[in-house]
């Protein structure tokens, strides 16, 4: 099977790591997404869907199983990326301009990574490993509550937007979907599945907070 | 036309591959809007030369923007800010009396500076030596209509074709990847009929070695496409990837 | 006496004749031999590729930091072949006469039929190596139509048809050094050749990234080093074009012909000030659609649209009604040359004509000439930010192309055994004038086609077994060079080699351009002369010799376009006529077109170096005309 090895270490290899992984998280976070939304239809609604999930154990397990493999990939390999690619310059210009290819999402994706990676253990931390007893609604309620947590979520969603603004087109682009009548759309596709970041998750910590009975 | 211009130039400056370089600052004066690049830089050399200095190296040859012999970093830009220009065929009517220009050479560590602005693309050869071409013998092809080609993909390979390996590319990528040069050969051999029967072997070789030349990965910042001096597309790079896919899971070729 | 060493039998099966009964090489002995092939253009890439798949072991230089730069890169229009795919008549016979009529019967009938005959299978290769040719909309390839020819035979891709075909050679050239038969010596300057025992057998070359001379020994070498253009300092050659190596194997004994033919192109971009480096060519098919004009008053310095119609002079529509603006380059040159001669030349310099394509605009629309030479159009308006969609372009003839070179015979073997000259170093196939998309062509043949087969004729003849580089020829050359290098540096006067090289283009432009007279020649032939002599004295090269050292370099070519020049005016002196490139007022017919003297000069001029400050001596080789009528051009 060396040639398995063979072909994923390579730079293109690699990058194919990315873009499936990459994809994979995108697919997470949209069904993420699509069960966080029953917040907007209150505590019940969400509480409702934390169960049902909950009853289907088995699956999100091995879905669990899976994001951490991906997670291991993309984390791992995005940073070997990063080491041999500051590595490759060799030598810093000491005029440097952008020429209209690079934007901020782009530039920043080895940095916003790492933010999303910091974002991810809180979030588990603070959800995942909270203390038994309390529904997953009251979880929520408490920790928008506190200022520090609010605004940590509310502003790391246009963080994790950065990251899939130029994440999704790229892996698209990587996994050689580029053709000239579909790559515009793939691009604007890409640009709004970062807003829909920013709206559907960066507002929630908001809605919340709104929709939770005052913390006696 | 307008008068001429007073510039002051900060090139660098390096006398060997291990020396350490440095930004030395020059007056370029009475330069004339319609000199190029080059040839502001021949009279700051004349200048120079006068003055009993040693004069700036820079590669250069045809000076009609098809060679790929020159090619500098100026103002932070490869081969200029013009979009679809080599450095030889950038004027001096696109700067000002008074501008500060900064001239460094392409910065990778792939590229080893020689001298001045002056590096050695070697590893482009040397990429190009592992399968950038189709393995025809003088004397073996058939007659030449024999496999039609749709002129649309004649056209398609030709853009990729016309990259002149001149490595701005790799200067303007942030990570110094050459995959835009790779990939348009891999692209355009791809394309015809011609080269699909080495394509899984050529993909894969030419990936690897410029991986071993110690370029950058892709990042798909398309820095590569918006400072190519033949504007080719980064819908090559992708036709590689697909390439490279085909390779890894549809071919024998490990 | 020259032997032309052309074979027998009827013109169409003289080459066949000829590749059967020449020595072949076993495969197995091929790697016992080593040939040194110096540049990696068109003719050298193809050559070295074409011998390494052969078997032999090839060491391939070039002065580029890679063999892919080479100026083949550069042509822009395409590649003859007589394919006929047009249904339009043509045939290798066709393609033969045109060529040997363009080139005004100077060249050798044997030599151009080959070329003609190996046209198709240089087509049949490019394709197999993948360069994306044009093509009809069912996928066949496309032919167009081009200068001195009428049928379309050109075969083309986009405006880069030399690049492509060169990358194809290259890659070639590469797939060799990948596989161990080729060697690539790139960043090296051939300064001298090697003879011993009068067999070619090595050269010295010029490390120019370390400044070190290092010695090569071969059982050939083949000089593919292109032009001599850049001896009127102006051209459209490169920059680091020159006729050094050629110029070191005429000082060692290969004689070099015809030097006196120039090729000058008429639509290039004109000067623009002192600093000028270099030409750029528009293409020529830009004439197909322009009208060249001038005002008819001299001096006239009104914008081109304010000058009403009946004040201005289509001077070539004049002239020669029948071809009007499509007249061959030559004769459009000399008459451009010649308004502005009168003073009716336009632009800063005075040294420019128009070319107005207000009137194909207004018949065709804006949208079908863009498609048609938008790209050109850009390139003009990049250079010289004037748009010609709205104004006039301004073009004036510069130096394009060399048709002399070392002298061969038909299998491409100077007059130093072991020592073959190609491609456009050799003075082969095109005789006085070379018509277009035919340099292309002549290139490959001979890189691809010709000397894979004539080379292991000489190869089995001589045996394998190289001259050690311990030989004392090597160590006297290296002593010469090391004595020039050592005394260019040393030097230390107050001209640059750039100041010098630029006078040297004006004399050269000025008394040997594209209109001759014996009174400009012989001016020429007292200024290069004392010119040297200035630039031996009074040069600053700065720098050291063990550097990577441009300026050294360029020195050294522009010594030896010094001695050159010299001898390209004698030759133009010594030739008592005018053909294609070489035009001399004395010689003119009342239609102002070029007078042959085919009584007297039906030959190839070949000059013999003699020593230093000797007079060179001045062979001939007869040109005899079996299959073609000597005709008289005419254009009107």
């Amino acid at each position: 099977m060396s040639w398995v090895k063979d072909a994923f270490t390579t730079s293109v290899g690699k990058k194919l790591l990315m873009a499936v992984t990459g994809l994979g998280f995108l697919g997470f976070l949209a069904g993420h997404l699509a069960g966080n939304l029953t917040i907007y239809w209150g505590a019940d609604a969400f509480v409702a869907y934390a169960e049902h999930l909950h009853s289907l154990e088995p699956l999100v397990k091995a879905a669990e199983a899976g994001l951490i493999v991906f997670l291991v990939v993309h984390a791992g390999t995005g940073l070997w990326l990063f080491a041999q690619n500051r590595a490759a310059r060799g030598g810093r210009y000491a005029r440097n301009k952008w020429a209209g290819g690079r934007t901020v999402f782009s530039a920043t994706m080895p940095y916003t990574g790492v933010l999303i990676l910091v974002f991810v253990a809180i979030h588990l931390a603070t959800f995942k490993f909270a203390p038994e007893g309390e529904n997953v609604w009251e979880v929520a309620a408490y920790v928008f509550s506190q200022p520090l947590c609010f605004w940590f979520y509310t502003l790391s969603m246009p963080v994790v937007a950065l990251h899939v603004g130029h994440g999704l087109w790229s892996a698209v682009q990587t996994l050689g979907g580029n053709h000239p009548k579909y790559m515009p759309a793939v691009r604007v596709v890409s640009l709004a599945a970062a807003a829909v970041v920013i709206l559907g998750f960066g507002l929630l910590p908001t809605a919340v907070s709104f929709l939770a009975e005052p913390i006696p | 036309m307008t008068g001429t211009m007073n510039l002051t130039l900060l090139v660098w400056r390096q006398a060997g591959t291990s020396d350490k370089g440095r930004l030395v600052s020059y007056e370029a004066r009475d330069i004339s809007p319609d000199m190029s690049f080059l040839e502001m830089l021949d009279v700051v050399n004349e200048g120079l030369t006068q003055k009993g200095e040693e004069p700036i190296a820079f590669d250069h040859d045809c000076r009609e923007g098809i060679c790929g012999m020159c090619g500098a970093v100026v103002n932070g830009r490869a081969h200029g800010a013009e979009k679809g220009t080599t450095l030889c065929q950038l004027h001096m009517r696109h700067f000002s009396d008074g501008d500060v220009i900064y001239i460094e050479p392409w910065r990778s560590r792939a590229f080893p500076v020689v001298k001045d602005l002056v590096v050695d693309r070697s590893a482009l050869d040397r990429i190009f030596m592992a399968g950038g071409y189709i393995s025809v013998n003088t004397g073996q092809a058939p007659e030449a209509n024999t496999i039609p080609v749709p002129p649309e993909k004649a056209e398609t390979a030709m853009d990729a074709a016309a990259c002149i390996g001149c490595g701005a590319c790799v200067a303007a990528c942030p990570n110094a990847s050459a995959m835009l040069f790779v990939c348009a050969k891999v692209s355009q051999l791809a394309i015809l009929p011609q080269g699909r029967p080495e394509a899984a072997r050529r993909v894969l070789a030419m990936i690897r070695k410029m991986d071993e030349e110690k370029f950058g990965n892709c990042g798909n910042e398309r820095e590569c496409e918006a400072e190519c001096p033949k504007e080719i597309s980064i819908s090559h790079i992708a036709r590689a990837n697909r390439e490279y896919i085909k390779a890894v899971l549809g071919s024998r070729e490990k | 006496m020259l032997q032309s060493n052309v074979p027998s039998g009827p013109l169409a099966d003289k080459w066949t004749n000829r590749k059967n009964e020449l020595l072949l090489v076993n495969p197995a002995n091929r790697r016992k031999y080593t040939v040194l092939v110096v540049g990696t253009g068109l003719a050298g890439a193809s050559a070295a590729a074409a011998l390494g798949e052969q078997g032999y072991n090839v060491k391939s230089f070039c002065i580029s930091d890679s063999p892919r730069r080479a100026h083949s890169i550069a042509a822009q229009g395409g590649i003859n072949a007589a394919k006929n795919y047009t249904n339009d008549g043509d045939s290798v016979f066709r393609l033969f006469y045109d060529t040997i009529k363009g080139g005004d019967f100077r060249a050798r009938e044997a030599n151009v039929f080959r070329l003609a005959e190996i046209s198709n299978l240089i087509i049949d290769h490019c394709v197999a190596q993948g360069i994306p040719f044009a093509r009809e909309y069912g996928g066949l390839l496309a032919n167009r139509s081009f200068g001195g020819a009428q049928v379309s035979r050109t075969f083309y891709a986009r405006g880069q048809t030399g690049q492509q075909l060169l990358l194809g050679a290259y890659g070639a050239l590469l797939r060799q050094a990948a596989a161990g038969r080729v060697t690539l010596l790139p960043r090296r300057e051939m300064l001298d050749l090697i003879v011993a025992d009068g067999r070619a057998c090595g050269i010295l070359a010029r490390n120019l990234v370390t400044g070190a001379l290092e010695s090569y020994a071969g059982d050939a070498v083949l000089l593919c080093t292109g032009g001599y253009g850049n001896a009127y300092y102006l051209s459209t050659n490169a920059m680091n074009s020159n006729v050094t190596a050629a110029w070191r194997c005429y000082k060692r004994g290969a004689f070099f012909a015809n030097p006196c033919f120039t090729q000058i192109h008429p639509t290039c971009i004109p000067v623009s000030g002192h600093y000028q480096s270099k030409l750029t060519l528009m293409s020529e098919s830009l004439r197909n659609d322009g009208r060249v004009w001038v005002p008819k008053k001299p001096g006239d310095d009104r914008p081109p649209r304010l000058i009403p119609e009946d004040e201005r002079d289509y001077y070539l529509e004049r002239k020669y009604p029948s071809f009007g603006n499509l007249v061959p380059r030559d004769v459009a040159s000399r008459n451009a040359k010649a308004v502005c001669d009168e003073g009716r030349g336009v632009g800063p310099t005075g040294r420019a004509v128009y070319l107005d394509f207000a009137d194909a605009i207004a018949r065709d629309g804006k949208a079908a000439i863009e498609k048609k030479y938008g790209n050109l159009f850009a390139m003009y308006e990049k250079i010289t930010a004037q748009n010609p969609y709205e104004t006039p372009m301004m073009i004036y003839p510069a130096i394009h192309y060399t048709m002399g070179g070392l002298w061969v015979d038909y299998n491409l073997m100077t007059t130093i055994p072991g020592l073959f000259a190609l491609g456009e170093a050799n003075f082969s196939d095109h005789g006085a004038n070379r018509l277009g998309a035919s340099a292309l062509m002549q290139g490959l043949a001979d890189g691809y086609f010709i000397i894979p087969y004539t080379l292991p004729d000489y190869l089995a003849q001589k045996g394998p077994g190289t001259v050690s580089t311990d030989h004392p020829a090597f160590k006297e050359a290296r002593e010469k060079v090391e004595q020039d290098v050592g005394a260019l540096l040393s030097i230390k006067g107050e001209r640059t080699v750039d100041d010098i090289h630029r006078e040297l283009g004006r004399i050269m432009w000025e008394y040997c351009g594209m209109s001759r007279n014996d009174e400009g020649l012989k001016t020429a032939l007292e200024q290069i002369p004392k010119l040297r002599e200035e630039f031996w004295q009074n040069v600053r090269v700065p720098g050291k010799a063990a550097d990577f050292n441009q300026a050294l370099e360029k020195a050294g070519r522009v010594a030896d376009f010094l001695e050159f020049g010299e001898l390209l005016a004698k030759d133009a002196l010594a030739r008592r006529e005018s053909c294609g490139g070489h035009f001399n007022e004395a010689f003119q017919t009342e239609e102002n077109e070029a007078l042959r003297d085919d009584e007297n000069f039906c030959h190839v001029a070949a000059w013999e170096y003699r020593g230093e400050g000797e007079e060179p001596g001045r062979h001939e080789e007869p040109l005899v005309f079996e299959n073609v009528h000597l005709t008289q051009r005419s254009y009107k």
